[in-house]
């Protein structure tokens, strides 16, 4: 195992030389790919994390604790698509001359997958309530 | 001599490992305060376990990336010891296809891996010694350059620029080399703990009603399977009525193919209709120089052959026209070892000119197209005459053909 790991450690410090090398002598880099590099960290890192735990730390405090695991599944596909639909549904990458280009109404698209995954996560909901039904008494709202 | 620098070396690595080793002195306790204190993160759903599992699902993908991206960089600039060839005609279409696909499908895979390691952050004392900051340093890199890969290459197929401050197709090449290089060395730095994680029953610790591993990892796949089933139709055209999330749809543009850069944008709309255009085609023996109708009157071939967008998207297309390798005859040289420059009538940009390898140039599939679905090509996809070959990304089908410089290989 030693061997695998600094022939592993050893091939990875070769390739990000390679990384750091490649883009400080591409023109076509410049210092805007470090800063959005580090952008993107700190976007990810300082906000959406933090605020996603805080999100997760409210449903702990206001959902019924049966129904923690459901809605936690379903807040975590809803931003996973909402990530990839965003730049889509901001439309700026549009050019008036050119209708082929991102041609659909992609509000309305992620509206619809909204709705499915909120109308499939109300249905799981109901079909174990159901299922709980007979082993314990109706919980309190 | 040999010995006492052996020796030597021997005792600097020592004296480096050392030092590396060396304990810093820790931070003053007065600083651990928010996330950083112990127990600041309550979930009991992260396990090394988890990680394990979720970091082994991106490995794959992020290898499945890096691999059909350098094939797509490859084609674009290819190194002399790399030939890509024209058949299968649908191959780039499947390799780019797939790349976009899986970027788009790893993203809930990244921010479920990041979550479950997001305490390792707050880790308490921040460095214990060189060899700990150097390690924290490349796991910076590594997050970074994977935000980056995914965000940027979501950035590019919604088309979306400004947000991005360089080139986009060079800085995703090199953070590309910067993630597989990052993961490599994570791989290696952590492999006894994955190891013990993935062949050491872990049971679920967390309690009744909260999200289970196997229910995340359920939720991620299933976001994965969201993602990918909404987007793929821009490539998968029979998934196109469900796919409300594809930047593209296969059946939409002019002559039902879409179009990536309109003649309007490469400023060529004046120039493409005058009467005086010539395709010209110097080649080592003659100089050929044909209109529209000497064009017409050459043999006249059919083929379906997909356009295959870096972007991830693709639309097959019925193209007729004149094969390329004709032209080369016409210009004296032999068609199974030519080379052939295409130049369009673009002034600039990136995308003007490509070089046709000799696979391209003697397969009969390699057209100069003049026809679309059987009527002219439209302004927007290359009229009068564009570039169309088997197996090569779209980028490099020339529209506008203006010149074509044939050279002979040997």
């Amino acid at each position: 195992m030693r061997t695998v790991r600094r022939a592993l450690i050893g091939a990875g410090v070769l390739g990000m030389t390679y990384a750091v090398i490649g883009a400080l002598t591409d023109p076509d880099v410049k210092g805007g790919a470090l800063l959005f590099l580090i952008g993107v960290l700190i976007a990810h890192d300082a906000i959406l994390l933090p605020l996603v735990i805080g999100v997760g730390a409210l449903i702990g405090r206001f959902v019924p604790l049966r129904r923690h695991a459901l809605i936690r599944a379903a807040l975590l596909i809803t931003l996973a698509v909402t990530i990839v639909a965003v730049p889509l549904v901001l439309g700026r990458g549009r050019a008036a001359d050119n209708p082929s280009l991102l041609p659909l109404n992609y509000g309305r698209g992620l509206l619809e997958i909204y709705g499915l995954i909120w109308v499939s996560t109300a249905l799981a909901a109901a079909v174990r309530a159901r299922k709980e039904r007979p082993a314990r008494a109706p919980a309190p709202p | 001599m040999v010995r006492d620098l052996a020796a030597g070396l021997a005792g600097l690595a020592r004296r480096g490992h050392s030092w590396l080793n060396t304990p810093l002195p820790p931070p003053p306790a007065t600083l651990r305060r928010g996330p950083l204190r112990r127990g600041a993160f309550e979930s009991r759903l992260r396990s090394p376990r988890l990680t394990s599992l979720l970091g082994s699902a991106l490995a794959v993908a992020f290898t499945v990336c890096f691999v059909t991206g350098l094939i797509s960089h490859f084609i674009q600039h290819p190194p002399s010891w790399f030939a890509w060839p024209s058949r299968p005609v649908n191959l780039y279409r499947v390799t780019q296809g797939v790349h976009v696909a899986t970027g788009l499908a790893l993203v809930p895979l990244l921010g479920a891996k990041l979550w479950s390691v997001y305490p390792r952050l707050f880790g308490w004392p921040p460095v214990r010694n060189l060899a700990h900051m150097i390690e924290r340093a490349s796991i910076a890199a590594l997050v970074a350059a994977a935000l980056f890969q995914l965000i940027s290459g979501i950035l590019n197929i919604a088309r979306w620029y400004t947000p991005m401050p360089f080139f986009f197709t060079a800085g995703h090449y090199w953070s590309a080399w910067l993630a597989i290089g990052a993961l490599l060395t994570h791989i290696g730095v952590k492999l006894p703990i994955i190891r013990t994680a993935l062949t050491r029953p872990t049971p679920d610790r967390v309690t009744d009603g909260g999200l289970s591993r196997r229910g995340l990892l359920g939720a991620a796949g299933v976001a994965a399977g969201v993602i990918t089933l909404t987007t793929a139709g821009q490539t998968v055209a029979p998934l196109a009525p469900v796919s409300v999330l594809a930047p593209r749809r296969p059946r939409s543009g002019p002559q039902n193919v879409p179009v990536n850069k309109t003649a309007g944008a490469a400023g060529v709309r004046n120039a493409l209709f005058d009467p005086a255009y010539r395709l010209t085609v110097p080649g080592p023996a003659r100089r050929v120089r044909l209109g529209l109708t000497d064009l017409a009157a050459l043999p006249q071939h059919t083929v379906v052959l997909p356009i295959s967008c870096v972007e991830g998207w693709s639309s097959t297309g019925t193209w007729t026209g004149v094969r390329l390798r004709d032209l080369v005859v016409l210009a004296g040289a032999d068609p199974d070892d030519a080379e052939a420059y295409v130049e369009s009538l673009e002034a600039r940009g990136r995308y003007r000119a490509t070089t046709v390898p000799p696979a391209h140039v003697r397969d009969p599939y390699t057209l100069i197209a003049l026809r679309l679905g059987g009527e002219p090509l439209h302004p927007d996809h290359g009229y009068p005459a564009r570039l169309i070959a088997p197996n090569r990304p779209g980028v490099l089908q020339t529209k506008w053909v203006s010149r074509i410089t044939v050279r002979s290989n040997s």
